[in-house]
């Protein structure tokens, strides 16, 4: 098998970016962990999670879908074409990768997105499993694992207590992968170190159950009070999609932009004729949790939510997905007590 | 601290019906996040310490929220300054809040807004910044207009627009905030070069006076940009400038929205 030291892990991607691709890794910055371009010198961080997804090189913050000439009354098209360079998205989370799985079904459901799948197709996705985990994670409540292999195409584990990383290919673009790291990596043998234990923190089942019977609840009042509607689950969150489109134009030129949109936003229901279906952030807050686990496991058969436990970490307002699922887990629970 | 007077009081107001509701801290998994309480018995759970950043003034904006009015809250200084300067900008009647005053080493009890804002002139009119602060603020006036610019850039190219910023300050009560209004679309509203740092200096700019300099939105910022550099310069030119730190008089007009014969410049007249 292919081995490499933890100390190392610049040079596999010096390796990397010397093949020609554009190496995406979690690089440590002023005490913040985010995954961004690497460059000669970077420190990467294969331990800890950062505060950004891999869905920013595949679904960007922003991103020009659409470009016109303007000559007075006149426009004419410009061509766009998706900036879909060659990436390795290296030592991300193995809840990461998962969440791919609902973002390529999304971004080619009923509208094929070309910007989505050039870089989709561009990117090689290498997850690092997981041998820690905090409070906040919870992929194992919501069908993954930390060292799942879902969407890989190939991964990197620890070895010999975090002094080795194995690094096996799972796909053809992993075998080139290894191919363009040459020397980087070594032959060898090694024992992988025993993924994190993430105990189960609700049964997912039941949230759905519940969600199925009870969108008038006062319950979403009460679950959803910390909430003060900024963006920042949401855009940190590896599943969420929502996206704006603006126009911006000068006298000679328009581009149309795809910006990242949260449901979290007071605006992001507003009708035209000034009505409002989701007013409060009570409503919000309960088309948040159930688009994760009530429409798209209805639509897809896929949930919503992998467990990354992003939006718990960073929401200072006390916000946490994990919680508010064990919440209405245990209201399902005693619904179905006093039933029976 | 004395917490358990603080829990004591707590329960106490709900009780006893001056309060329909507190709202404090609560240990979750050793973070320490906003609590809303409305049985006496849930007082217990309420914890504070030097981590709980949130403003909870912020809260006052929540239309959920308006119907457990009178409302009590767990106020730090900077945080009874907000309650202030929301009354002295007509947000908030003094009736509506009681606040569990907790102080940099002590909690002072249960006060109305008077009370909280005579706490204040009396024993936090001078609250200098933590040393960290001030050695960056140091740094950053000490750079050239060309290296701040660069500076500024580089933050807020961090930014992506998720207004964690203006969510978590009480003092954004807009219910359409100038970012929101596209008729005309005054400020793109892409998370990229000339959309943030528009925003990001307009949201200083609408504080320059009013930023009670409580630091949660730079405790908000999934991104990690120094916020507070921004807005505790230009609260201090304020103050230099018109010798005003906001949250100190419920009566006081606002410094930036307010004219009067004796001001300085006399381009106006």
């Amino acid at each position: 098998m292919k081995l490499l030291d933890a100390t190392k892990i610049n040079d596999l991607a010096a390796a990397l970016a010397r093949a020609g691709y554009r190496v995406v890794a979690p690089i440590e910055d002023s005490g913040v962990v985010r995954l961004t371009e690497w460059t000669e010198g970077a420190t990467i961080r294969t331990d800890v999670i950062g505060v950004n997804s891999a869905k920013d090189f595949l679904f960007p913050r922003s991103e020009v879908i659409g470009r016109w000439d303007l000559d007075g009354d006149d426009f004419s098209p410009r061509d766009v074409q998706p900036d879909a360079q060659k990436t390795v998205i290296l030592a991300v989370r193995p809840c990461d990768a998962a969440a791919l799985a609902l973002l390529d079904t999304i971004f080619n459901w009923d509208y094929k997105d070309d910007f989505y799948n050039a870089r989709r197709q561009a990117a090689t996705i290498v997850p690092m499993a997981c041998t820690a985990a905090d409070e906040q994670c919870f992929c194992t409540s919501v069908g993954g694992a930390p060292d799942a292999t879902a969407n890989a195409d190939a991964m990197l584990r620890s070895a010999d207590g975090g002094a080795t990383f194995i690094l096996e290919p799972l796909t053809d673009k992993g075998n080139a992968l290894l191919d363009a790291a040459g020397d980087a990596a070594r032959e060898g043998e090694a024992a992988a170190d025993p993924p994190a234990e993430v105990p189960q923190r609700f049964d997912v089942e039941a949230v759905t159950e519940w969600l199925s019977e009870n969108f008038e609840s006062d319950l979403w009042t009460t679950l959803s009070l910390g909430c003060l509607g900024c963006g920042a689950c949401a855009y940190a969150c590896p599943t969420c999609h929502c996206f704006d489109m603006q126009d911006e134009a000068t006298r000679t030129e328009s581009v149309r932009l795809k910006n990242w949109d949260s449901c979290g936003f007071g605006l992001f229901t507003l009708h035209a004729g000034g009505h409002n279906p989701r007013p409060d952030q009570t409503a919000r807050w309960r088309n948040r949790v159930m688009h994760k686990f009530a429409y798209i496991p209805e639509r897809f058969e896929l949930l919503g939510c992998t467990g990354c436990g992003r939006c718990a970490r960073l929401c200072g307002a006390g916000m946490s997905m994990s919680e508010v699922c064990r919440r209405i887990a245990d209201e399902s629970k005693k619904a179905l007590a006093h039933e029976s | 601290m004395d917490l358990d007077r603080l829990r004591q009081d707590a329960a106490a107001v709900l009780s006893d019906g001056r309060a329909k509701m507190v709202i404090g801290f609560r240990d979750r998994d050793g973070d320490r996040v906003p609590a809303f309480i409305t049985d006496a018995e849930q007082a217990a759970e309420l914890v504070f310490d030097e981590t709980c950043l949130v403003n909870l003034a912020a809260y006052l904006k929540k239309i959920e929220l308006k119907r457990f009015r009178p409302v009590a809250l767990v106020a730090r200084p900077h945080v009874c300054r907000s309650l202030v300067l929301l009354a002295a900008e007509a947000q908030i009647a003094a009736e509506d809040v009681i606040i569990l005053a907790v102080g940099d080493q002590e909690y002072h009890g249960v006060m109305d807004l008077a009370g909280a804002a005579a706490l204040l002139n009396e024993q936090y009119a001078e609250m200098p910044h933590e040393a960290d602060l001030a050695k960056r603020l140091e740094e950053i006036s000490g750079l050239t207009p060309e290296e701040r610019s660069r500076f500024w850039t580089e933050q807020f190219a961090k930014c992506t627009r998720c207004y964690a910023c203006r969510a978590a300050c009480p003092m954004c009560y807009c219910t359409r905030c100038i970012v929101e209004k596209n008729v005309p679309q005054w400020i793109s509203t892409a998370a990229a070069r000339h959309g943030n740092y528009a925003w990001n200096v307009i949201r200083a700019f609408h504080l320059a006076g009013r930023c009670t300099e409580c630091g949660a939105c730079e405790a908000a910022c999934p991104q990690g940009i120094p916020l507070m550099l921004l807005n505790a310069s230009l609260a201090r030119d304020v103050e230099d400038e018109f010798g005003v730190k906001a949250g100190y008089d419920a009566e006081a007009e606002p410094v930036i929205g307010s004219w009067s014969a004796d001001d300085n410049e006399d381009f106006i007249r």
